[in-house]
């Protein structure tokens, strides 16, 4: 038996190349799910739902032997989870998430990391997020819980309630088509209205690259945390916003906030990426001392590692 | 400083393009999108300073950088230390002066500076252009091998040279060379009363050593001279002796000495003496030797032969009778017929003291004795009326007759007295001619006390004998040629011809004029008595004889050595310069790999 391509490992750009977001979405989740060689909780849930083929990475408690004795078919007996949990995606759409380092490069500076040659091809941020919240939205709801939507740039731009019912990952997918990539990121007001959608405890996944001020962020973090939920951030950056180029003078422009930076790059690089290291470090420790999960996902790594923080903090859910 | 191409001192013009950079650097048009320019600008305002003092010293060292390459192209040469120089016409001016044989630290003082023009010349390049001067004048160019030879064979002067001749001609080969650096190296012992003026040496740098510490004692005959100049038979020698205290002396005459004694510091000893020896004859005054050798013996030359027998004729006076008996009573002429005192009427050979006649009418006759005679004067017209006469020994001699002395052709003839700007006594070879009787009515002179001694004189020195003298000079100088000598005869015996000018040898003695293979005369060579002062200047004093600026005093030998072919030469600082630019490209290369390794 050979074990098939896990596609949550595989390097996203290529991977988003091969499909729409539903089938992109499926197959991160596929892969995820397989790579979980033992649920931290035994068992998804304690009533029976359905059978389904056995898939490489499944546990072996879960084949029904006497299906495979008679038919020769393996096959999974899944359950139907009693669950509590219900999950909202916070999903910054703002126009700074519409960015990848290849307009650095189409610009005529040259990227100094070592996966320059895929820095034309890497995903804008939004694009990385999208097929994240896809994914992640259809992994909750495989464990049969309610997960909900709320994009938002310097307004909510869309705001699909937690459920858990059939067709909710189709209208969440549906929900990330529409249009977006306003000028600002207006955070708070998309925390709340997420935190309002839950009704009642639950898990509150922000994914942003927090172009924003942290006060603000703050604030709402602790309103949120008040009213008991969890939360879990997934810091969005673009390799380039790690590292800027090796070399080259221009002028850089934030267009959400009309800021720009004349600068020489050789100058100000190695400033620059402390001064990356040090926003990421005040990030963690803000989060940290609100006992927020924080992660920083670079669009260049695969689906499968913001997954698997996501995961860890559903799995520490009740 | 200097620029020998200043013109590429435009490229310094290129010290803007950096500048400029500099200026320029944040108005670039590139404009990019970039989400976390938030996170550049604050990157900015916390390493604002850094970078901005980075920059600038950045900017420094382009600036720098091409401002040298500018300043070399442009071929920069300044006066600066450091190795090698620049193309140098250098004379080298040894004083090899008779002081500076003088002994110190047991080794004459032209030895030290023999070794130091040696290793100067040592480190002469093919492009230098050097001479060796020594202190008499004397030029000697080519390579720096063949003057270190040179150098080895320079003697010391028995006299004081011309440092003033030296030095002028230093100054005139170093202008010849057409080198932009020149320069005169002097080594000299600074004997104050050989510098007592500053020689004119031109544009040229003067470098100058003067050794330090004080002069060793010396003790000299500064005097050794025969009174009279000819000895009929006797005479004395006077001589004196320059020392700290009194000192043995001696004196010989021919291959003998005659006396011996002890003088004190500066006094004037007088040692009569009637020597046996006839003729020209050579003597010295010796003393002990000392530290300085070369002036320890002083030499001097005398004519020693009989009291001459002079006969006066009564037409001469009863004045110069009187004054011919007591001189014959002195012993220093005698009875006879070799000398005559006659007036020129009455002349019928020579040599002869020769008066004007006392009766007008005799006048033509005195002229036709004369013509005879071969004498090429005649007595002219005929002066009445007081008139001083002028000339040495002759101070308040007034005269109230007299005749014009008409020169012949082909007269020649010393004047020793004048009357206005006539001549009153002439002498020539084996006469001498008064324009005036040698009475009371014409000439107050035969009743002067000085009459007696100067009619000695002329009788036993200028009328006895050959005619003929002992000349004095200094080694190594020039003289006109004596016209009653055609040859000299040098210590070997050899006799070389003379010129118009006599070229005095550079080594003491005496040296016999003759005429027709006959002594008629003596070259006596002797330092000057100044040479034996040894009193020096200090470096710094020597160099105060001459504008500010134009001489550089060394204040050791390693000094002189060091700033030989460096005080005056202007050397080029093109390799400096470049270097200089190097440095400064390496330090900016380094702060921009720094730079950039930090980035990565």
């Amino acid at each position: 038996m050979s074990l098939p391509l896990r596609a949550d490992l595989f390097d996203p750009a290529s991977l988003v190349a091969l499909g729409r977001i539903e089938i992109v979405a499926r197959w991160i989740v596929d892969g995820f799910m397989s790579g979980l060689h033992r649920s931290p909780r035994k068992g998804f849930s304690v009533e029976f739902a359905e059978y389904r083929p056995y898939q490489p990475g499944d546990d072996l408690r879960y084949i029904d032997w006497k299906i495979a004795a008679r038919s020769d078919r393996w096959v999974v007996r899944q359950y139907e989870e009693e669950t509590n949990l219900r999950a909202s995606i916070v999903l910054d759409v703002s126009k700074s998430m519409a960015w990848s380092g290849a307009q650095l490069r189409a610009a005529g500076l040259q990227p100094n990391d070592s996966r320059a040659h895929s820095a034309g091809d890497r995903l804008t941020k939004l694009a990385y997020a999208e097929r994240l919240t896809a994914a992640l939205a259809l992994l909750f709801l495989r464990q049969r819980d309610a997960v909900g939507l709320v994009r938002f740039d310097d307004r909510i731009r869309s705001s699909v309630p937690p459920r858990t019912r059939n067709g909710q990952w189709r209208r969440i997918v549906a929900a990330l088509a529409e249009p977006g990539s306003g000028l600002a990121s207006s955070a708070p007001n998309a925390l709340q209205q997420a935190a309002r959608l839950i009704n009642r405890r639950g898990l509150i996944v922000l994914i942003s690259d927090l172009l924003m001020d942290m006060p603000d962020i703050e604030l709402a973090m602790r309103g949120l945390r008040a009213a008991g939920h969890d939360v879990t951030v997934l810091h969005v950056m673009d390799p380039a916003e790690r590292e800027l180029p090796s070399s080259g003078e221009a002028l850089f422009a934030d267009s959400e906030s009309n800021l720009t930076v004349p600068a020489t790059i050789a100058d100000v690089r190695a400033a620059y990426k402390n001064t990356v290291d040090e926003v990421i470090g005040e990030w963690r420790t803000m989060f940290a001392s609100l006992g927020i999960g924080y992660e920083v996902v670079s669009t260049d790594a695969p689906f499968g590692v913001p997954l698997r923080r996501a995961f860890a903090a559903r799995q520490q859910q009740p | 400083m200097g620029f020998l191409a200043p013109l590429y001192l435009l490229l310094a013009g290129a010290v803007a393009v950096p500048l400029l950079i500099h200026l320029m650097r944040r108005k670039t048009g590139l404009r990019v999108e970039f989400p976390a320019a938030r996170y550049l600008a604050r990157a900015e305002k916390e390493h604002s300073r850094t970078l901005r003092i980075r920059n600038l010293l950045l900017m420094l060292l382009r600036v720098l950088a091409l401002l040298a390459i500018a300043v070399a192209a442009a071929r920069p040469v300044a006066r600066w230390l450091g190795a090698g120089h620049a193309p140098t016409a250098i004379a080298i001016v040894v004083d090899n002066s008779l002081s500076s044989s003088a002994i110190v630290g047991g080794k004459p003082l032209l030895d030290q500076f023999k070794r130091m023009a040696s290793d100067v010349l040592a480190r002469a390049t093919s492009a230098d252009r050097v001479w060796l001067v020594t202190i008499d004048g004397n030029v000697r160019g080519g390579s720096a091998s063949v003057l270190r030879d040179e150098v080895a064979r320079i003697e010391p002067l028995a006299g004081a040279g011309d440092p003033a001749a030296a030095l002028s001609r230093a100054a005139g080969v170093v202008r010849s060379a057409g080198l932009d650096a020149q320069q005169i190296a002097l080594l000299t012992d600074g004997q104050r009363t050989e510098w007592q003026h500053a020689p004119q040496t031109g544009t040229a740098q003067l470098l100058l050593f003067a050794p330090g510490g004080a002069p060793p004692m010396n003790r000299a005959v500064t005097l050794a001279e025969p009174r009279p100049a000819r000895w009929t038979p006797s005479g004395s020698i006077a001589t004196r002796v320059q020392s700290r205290d009194s000192t043995t002396f001696r004196i010989t005459l021919g291959t003998r000495t005659v006396a011996r004694g002890t003088a004190a510091p500066n006094e004037e000893v007088v040692v009569r003496t009637a020597p046996p020896e006839r003729g020209w004859v050579a003597g010295t005054v010796e003393l002990e030797p000392d530290e300085l050798a070369g002036d320890n013996v002083r030499y001097f030359a005398v004519w020693i032969g009989p009291a001459p027998g002079v006969s006066v004729a009564p037409s001469a006076g009863p004045f110069v009778k009187n004054a011919v008996d007591v001189l014959r009573s002195t012993q220093r002429i005698a009875e006879g017929n070799d000398i005559s005192v006659v007036t020129a009427d009455e002349l019928t050979a020579l040599p002869s003291l020769i008066t004007a006649p006392t009766d007008l009418v005799r006048l033509g006759a005195a002229n036709r004795a004369l013509e005879k005679a071969g004498i090429p004067w005649r007595f002219g017209a005929r002066r009445a009326g007081a008139s001083t006469v002028r000339g040495a020994g002759f101070d308040g001699v007034t005269v109230a007759l007299r005749y014009d002395l008409v020169a012949q052709a082909g007269a020649v003839a010393d004047t020793l007295a004048t009357v206005g700007s006539d001549a009153w006594i002439v002498v020539g070879p084996r006469y001498v001619i008064i324009a005036s009787p040698l009475t009371p009515d014409a000439t107050d002179l035969p009743v002067r006390a000085s009459f007696v001694p100067w009619l000695g004189a002329v009788l036993t020195e200028r009328l006895v004998g050959e005619p003929g003298q002992a000349i004095a000079a200094e080694p190594a100088s020039h003289i006109p040629r004596p016209r009653w000598a055609d040859a000299m005869e040098g210590p070997d015996g050899q006799r070389l011809p003379l010129g118009d000018v006599v070229d005095v040898p550079a080594r003491a003695g005496t040296y016999f004029l003759t005429r027709a293979n006959r002594r008629v005369g003596a070259l006596v060579v002797n330092p000057s008595a100044n040479e034996s002062v040894l009193d020096r200047y200090t470096a710094n004093e020597l160099q105060a004889l001459w504008p500010a600026g134009r001489a550089v005093a060394a204040r050791d030998a390693a000094a002189w050595f060091t700033m030989a072919f460096r005080g005056a030469a202007r050397r080029s600082l093109v390799g400096p310069a470049l270097l200089f630019a190097l440095i400064m490209i390496v330090i900016e290369a380094i702060a921009i790999g720094t730079r950039t390794r930090r980035a990565a």
